[in-house]
């Protein structure tokens, strides 16, 4: 395993560009988040209905469940309508939340306006070893790669067996 | 999800198979040295290597008059490619959606 240090610590970086303004783009982000954000992701007990984003700072990323459940998975640290936004990842590596916010790893989402009247929007998922011994598995969760793909097939094959 | 992926998946689905791509994952053999230590029989290490082959999980190679199994990085590119998914598939969500806001 590679050792992970503070300083330069492995991030998850994805980027894409959108035919929209920055405003529209931040809006639908964050606030419309329930409107794209795919249903499979999420660390509830049963099936996502509803997915809520609080624009402020101090705001609580959340998600409602068929059984009535809310559960919380994000904290809004900055709140910079359109050009920033970045929330704490309060989900453990075993994907339940994490009420301690010193062992959460962090989002942060940029959008940036490009001259063709469309926006970059860049996002990066960092500060893994906040989660403990477990950061590299969150790391490989979210990012893909090898680890992530054989534990989640360890685990669908060991149901299956 | 596209058909080497499904393949893939499929593949993986055999502890036996398992186990063969982790031998592999040491270093190419031929299917002879591949099946000591299984308690399943030759053809049918034989039958799990094809499985394998058609998934491009493990690629053979002629070495002489024997055939060399060797995994192939084609196929676990397609189930990391299928694993990028996490934040790629929201952003790509997100696109979709609020590009389709704006007609």
């Amino acid at each position: 395993m590679i050792p992970e240090t503070a300083g330069c610590e492995p991030v998850v970086q994805r980027s894409i560009n959108v035919r929209a303004s920055v405003d529209v783009a931040f809006r639908v982000f964050t606030e419309e988040m329930d409107s794209w954000w795919p249903r499979t992701h999420h660390i509830g007990g049963s099936p996502m209905s509803k997915q809520v984003v609080e624009g402020r700072v101090g705001g609580r990323l959340y998600s409602e469940h068929e059984n009535g459940d809310e559960v919380e998975w994000g904290d809004v640290l900055a709140w910079e309508p359109p050009r920033r936004f970045v929330f704490a990842w309060m989900v453990t590596p075993d994907w339940t939340c994490e009420r301690d916010l010193a062992r959460c790893s962090e989002v942060e989402v940029i959008f940036t306006p490009v001259d063709n009247g469309t926006t970059l929007v860049e996002l990066e998922h960092r500060f893994f070893s906040r989660h403990g011994e477990g950061g590299a598995t969150m790391r490989e969760k979210v990012s893909g790669g090898w680890g992530g793909l054989m534990e989640m097939f360890r685990s669908k094959a060991e149901v299956a067996a | 999800m596209n058909t080497y992926q499904q393949a893939g998946f499929d593949a993986l689905g055999d502890v036996t198979r398992r186990a063969i791509l982790e031998r592999l994952r040491r270093g190419p053999l031929p299917v002879g040295k591949l099946a000591e230590g299984f308690a399943v029989s030759r053809p049918a290490i034989s039958q799990h290597l094809r499985v394998l082959k058609d998934a491009r999980l493990v690629k053979d190679t002629a070495e002489g008059t024997r055939r060399l199994y060797r995994i192939d990085p084609r196929g676990l590119e397609e189930l990391r490619s299928y694993f990028d998914r996490f934040w790629g598939e929201a952003l790509l969500s997100f696109k979709q959606r609020v590009e389709g806001k704006g007609r």
